[in-house]
């Protein structure tokens, strides 16, 4: 008790602060993160669960096993079997080709319909949210296909045997986005009307999907089943998990998860090194201390003691400090984004406090034990004598006890090995930097202050006196600096990155099928609406017959589709925007003038099909035959939602084939009538709808986005600690020097420009330096982590050290001033 | 008490070997007091610290009752200043974070004194500081400091006090009331006193002087 007692004490009198709030930061960052990471995980996993409409999904081209259904039922677990397919629906003498899907009573398991009785409205009141589907007899359809059939709510409709009645208008269903729009227009039925309707026969074309979800026999029943399920599927079936759900939401939310991490991850490094600073500043000041007590005859092995219980008392109060912060900090983040956050989060569990616990002991065995560990080999003599003091644990041991905890920390919390390292590298690289160039600016500094005016000159002269408190201030700065920007930079390139997403007139439709005689037509409507397309594209529908004169074998035909459907194939006098080649050369570099056309083939799919440049591919189009060779490949960017084609030709080759015409445009939805006047005039126009699935891509883009600003404010305010941390290792020295000066006459400017100019100089060299080591580990994370490619970002260049010099010189001079404003004897009084 | 035979301190620097004491003899009975005199440099600090234990001689050795702390390592020596010695600093030594009490307490907390706090304010009290008792060093006058550090030193029960230059840091009044309440207590107290100082009057109060120049002793022998 006495360790604790001495340690409140300690505390009390102020000399705790620094570590106690470094650790506090360290521990409550760690645990927001966590937190943070944690519901929001929660959240978007119940999310994606929302886009199956269900916990899992066996998607299948045969009927759904009977048996699975009882064995569901036997295990208590929640089940729904869904069928889609197109077929003809009338109404007196209209007809459309609608997408039909019968639906299980229990549809949706997961996330809710959204249904209105008021067609085309975007009034969220008249919006209702439900989570059952239509009953026996009912059909619930797209609003727009009211308008295609002249009918109204309460009218019936024909399918196959049977008429259903529209009752409601369907807005939006939760498992939508799982396919890439539906061609016709949406009609949602009971699954019991199904066998009378007789519209399903041997040979339809039917999606079958089997939905199921966690019953009352809790997450073990549902893992037993799944597993279960799984090895009852044969080549018919595949497997459908959340994750694979959406794979564009999915992207995004993971890499919103993996920016968290690494917010995390930098917030930790940065706490632990202002714990580093504020730790050894601690043992500075404890060395007389220690020499008193031992001088009262308390031995190295008590004074061992009695420091080890206060840094314990000191991690588990500063943890439990730490936690509670960090919780009440996710709140805050949580209420600041509530607009943005509309999905409600789910509670975290244990593991973001084990977490936050377990940072705030490591923290301290790496940090702070290593920096008073010297302290009971101090000699009591230094109680007579000011030059007896004990040698800290060297530089290069606490470096590596901090190294060794970060990267466990690191490790241990991110899960990711590229991002440690990443991060650790660059924290190294800059330490390094700073050590070796550092001391070089310092000494030219010094060489070239003795030309200038005397503030310029004291300031150098006291930087390479203090070199190497210099050099220790210049590694946190340009630490916290380095590790900052790297936030900075992979947080700039993930928002541009996803900034079509996020873009407002982002094409959102694809017409396709568009004949040549119908282009016209169909191109005046799209203008009169003031509407833009991304440009129209021609194609033609062909087949891959031989490969280098062999044809193509059962064996392929079973190993990839392409060999066994028609291909779009199209042509470009251009490489088109996005488009990237891989290898070979563009039509401009080749002889044209052969019989062999030339291709240019999408680089994966080449890889799929075993195809590379050289090969000589038979094409047969609507029984005419002609001969390719793959000339070039590319990479192409689909994340634009521009028409992309697997197969480009020059110009001119393929014009006299029958073709047609496609692009993508953006419709609004006050304008989304359009669709149904063109699929009227122009029936044979297939049109594909994106745009439900863009506004939930958009939806959760931003939040996982706002969410990345907020966290990027909560390091920020991590790394400003190191700062403070760094820049009063040295100020107890530094306010004695300018009380004396100050005693000595010395006017208020020479003493503020003194360390105006000494904290400037320290901030824009270790912005400089912090630069470097940015730059590497931004290379490692986007290459490894984002999948984003290399570049250089001259501006952090810049920003380094204009951030530096501005942010280090402005608290160097506001902690200061204390130096000016109080009379020289209180300064030393008080130091 | 106090049994110095023949030590000596030498200490290697870069320019050679340096000697800082040359064969320093000394016996100190149990309740008197001896003022270790002479100009800065001349060693009057090391032989103090090595008296205390805080140091060891290169050779001769030192007894503090009876036991030759001489021969005994660092752990042992420790043992014998927990039981034996206290110390009055002549730049005080108070912790900053800690009141005048606390100051006073804690080397009695450390010892396991289950009533330091009560001891403590008997001896701030006895250097009349009852009314600091929980202000904290800054806000105390340098005299005011220094008598809390005597407070702390003789709430320990020393049987031999160590002050090294008390009155160094203070202005001549304020020097002399340390001074007075130094010599006071340790009569009450029966403590035996040793004292490092270059003011002739403190040195004039104490039984026996001892002159150190460049590490000899010049002169050794009781006050007149």
């Amino acid at each position: 008790m006495q360790a604790l007692k001495m340690l409140l004490r300690t505390w009390r009198g102020g000399q705790l602060s620094l570590i106690i709030w470094s650790l506090v930061l360290a521990v409550a960052v760690v645990t927001s993160v966590s937190i943070l990471a944690e519901r929001i995980e929660r959240a978007l996993t119940a999310e994606s669960s929302s886009f199956l409409a269900a916990d899992l999904v066996v998607r299948s081209s045969r009927t759904i096993d009977p048996q699975w259904v009882q064995e569901a039922q036997q295990k208590q677990v929640q089940t729904a079997r869904v069928l889609t397919f197109a077929s003809m629906v009338y109404y007196e003498a209209n007809m459309h080709l609608a997408s039909i899907k019968a639906v299980e009573t229990g549809y949706p398991l997961r996330g809710l319909l959204r249904r209105t009785t008021t067609p085309f409205t975007s009034d969220t009141s008249l919006i209702q949210e439900i989570d059952f589907g239509p009953a026996a007899g009912e059909a619930w359809v797209d609003a727009r296909l009211l308008p295609l059939l002249d009918i109204e709510l309460g009218d019936r409709i024909e399918l196959g045997e049977i008429s259903l009645k529209v009752t409601q208008t369907v807005v939006e269903e939760p498992d939508s986005g799982g396919t890439y729009g539906a061609i016709g227009a949406r009609v949602l039925m009971n699954y019991s009307d199904l066998d009378s309707a007789g519209v399903i026969v041997p040979g339809s074309r039917v999606t079958y999907r089997f939905l199921m979800a966690q019953g009352a026999s809790g997450a073990d029943g549902f893992a037993d089943y799944s597993a279960w399920i799984e090895s009852e599927l044969d080549v018919h079936d595949r497997l459908i998990t959340p994750d694979e759900a959406q794979a564009s939401v999915a992207d995004a939310m993971d890499e919103g998860r993996r920016f968290l991490l690494l917010a995390g991850s930098v917030g930790v490094v940065l706490a632990g090194i202002a714990l580093a600073l504020a730790s050894h500043h601690f043992a500075a000041g404890q060395t007389q201390q220690v020499a008193l007590l031992k001088s009262w005859g308390i031995s190295a092995s008590r004074v061992r003691s009695l420091y080890m219980q206060q840094s314990l008392w000191l991690g588990i109060g500063g943890s439990l400090l730490g936690l509670l912060v960090g919780f009440g900090f996710s709140e805050i983040l949580i209420y600041v984004v509530r607009e943005w956050l509309p999905i409600s989060l789910p509670m975290a569990g244990l593991r973001p406090w084990i977490t936050g616990m377990a940072t705030g002991l490591l923290c301290l065995g790496g940090f702070t034990l290593p920096a008073l560990w010297h302290l009971p080999t101090q000699s009591p003599l230094a109680v007579l004598r000011q030059d007896v003091q004990v040698k800290p644990v060297s530089s290069v041991v606490r470096g590596l006890f901090g190294v060794a905890a970060v990267a466990s920390l690191l490790l241990w919390y991110s899960n990711n090995l590229y991002l440690s390292l990443a991060i650790l590298a660059g924290f190294a690289i800059t330490a390094l930097a700073t050590i070796v160039i550092g001391l070089a600016l310092l000494r030219a500094g010094k060489n070239y202050g003795q030309k200038m005016g005397s503030i310029w000159r004291l300031a150098a002269s006291n930087l390479w006196r203090r070199k190497s408190q210099s050099i220790i201030q210049m590694v946190g700065f340009s630490g916290a600096i380095a590790l900052l920007m790297i936030m900075a930079v992979v947080r700039t390139s993930l928002i541009d990155e996803w900034r079509w997403q996020l873009a407002d007139d982002a094409p959102n439709h694809f017409l396709i099928n568009v004949a040549p005689y119908e282009l016209d037509g169909v191109r005046n409507m799209v203008s009169e609406q003031n509407l833009q397309t991304a440009g129209w594209y021609g194609m033609v529908r062909g087949r891959m017959t031989q490969i280098n004169g062999q044809e193509i074998s059962e064996d392929q035909r079973d190993r990839h589709e392409s060999f066994r459907r028609e291909l779009n194939l199209s042509w470009a006098t251009d490489l088109p925007e996005g488009n990237e080649l891989t290898a070979g050369d563009w039509w401009d570099k080749l002889d044209l003038s052969g019989d062999i056309a030339p291709v240019s083939l999408e680089d994966e799919l080449a890889g799929e099909l075993g195809l590379a440049i050289g090969d000589q591919i038979t094409f047969s189009v609507g029984g005419l035959i002609f001969e390719a060779r793959v000339t070039s490949t590319r990479s192409l960017n689909w994340d634009n939602m521009t028409p992309n084609f697997y197969f480009l030709f020059p110009e001119g080759l393929l014009e006299n084939y029958p073709r047609t015409n496609m692009t993508s445009l953006y419709i609004p939805p006050q304008q989304k009538l359009l669709v149904n006047d063109l699929l009227r005039k122009y029936p044979t126009v297939q049109v594909i709808e994106l745009d439900k699935i863009i506004e939930r891509i958009r939806t959760i883009v931003s939040q996982v986005t706002s969410g990345l600003e907020v966290m990027t404010l909560l390091i920020l305010s991590c790394g400003v600690l190191v700062m403070f941390a760094a820049v009063s290792l040295s100020m107890s020295e530094r306010l004695q020097e300018s009380a004396i000066l100050r005693t000595l006459g010395s006017s208020r400017r020479l003493i503020l420009g003194i360390q105006l100019v000494e904290f400037t100089v320290l901030g824009v060299m270790a912005g400089l330096l912090a630069a470097i080591g940015a730059e590497a580990a931004v290379a490692m994370i986007q290459r490894f982590m984002f999948d984003l490619p290399f570049a250089m970002h001259p501006w952090i260049w810049l920003a380094g050290p204009i951030a530096g010099g501005l942010l280090v010189g402005a608290l160097g001079v506001g902690y200061s001033r204390k130096a000016v404003v109080q009379p020289p004897l209180e300064v030393l009084k008080n130091i | 008490m106090i049994e110095v035979s023949n030590i000596s301190k030498q200490v290697t620097t870069t320019e050679g070997t340096l000697s800082i004491l040359q064969q320093i003899n000394l016996s100190l009975a149990a309740g008197e007091s001896l003022a270790i005199v002479g100009p800065s440099g001349s060693g009057k600090s090391t032989l103090l610290g090595i008296l205390a234990g805080l140091d060891l001689p290169s050779s001769g050795s030192v007894s503090l009752n009876g036991q030759d702390i001489t021969a005994m390592d660092e752990e042992g020596r420790a043992a014998v200043r927990a039981e034996t010695v206290g110390f009055v600093f002549q730049s005080f030594h108070l912790l900053p974070g800690l009141t005048a009490l606390e100051n006073v307490a804690l080397p009695l907390e450390l010892q396991g004194d289950k009533d330091a706090l009560q001891t403590a304010a008997y001896y701030l009290g006895r250097v009349g500081l009852e009314q600091r008792t929980s202000h904290y060093p800054r806000q105390l006058s340098g005299g005011e400091q220094q008598r809390v550090a005597v407070a702390r030193a003789f709430a320990c029960r020393p049987t031999i006090l160590f002050a090294d230059e008390p009155t160094g840091n203070l202005d001549t009044g304020t020097g002399e009331k340390i001074n007075d309440l130094l010599f006071d207590l340790n009569k009450e107290e029966g403590t035996t006193l040793v004292l490092v100082t270059h003011e002739h009057n403190l040195a004039a109060r104490c039984g026996q002087r001892m002159v150190l120049a460049a590490g000899q002793q010049v002169t050794e022998g009781s006050a007149a």
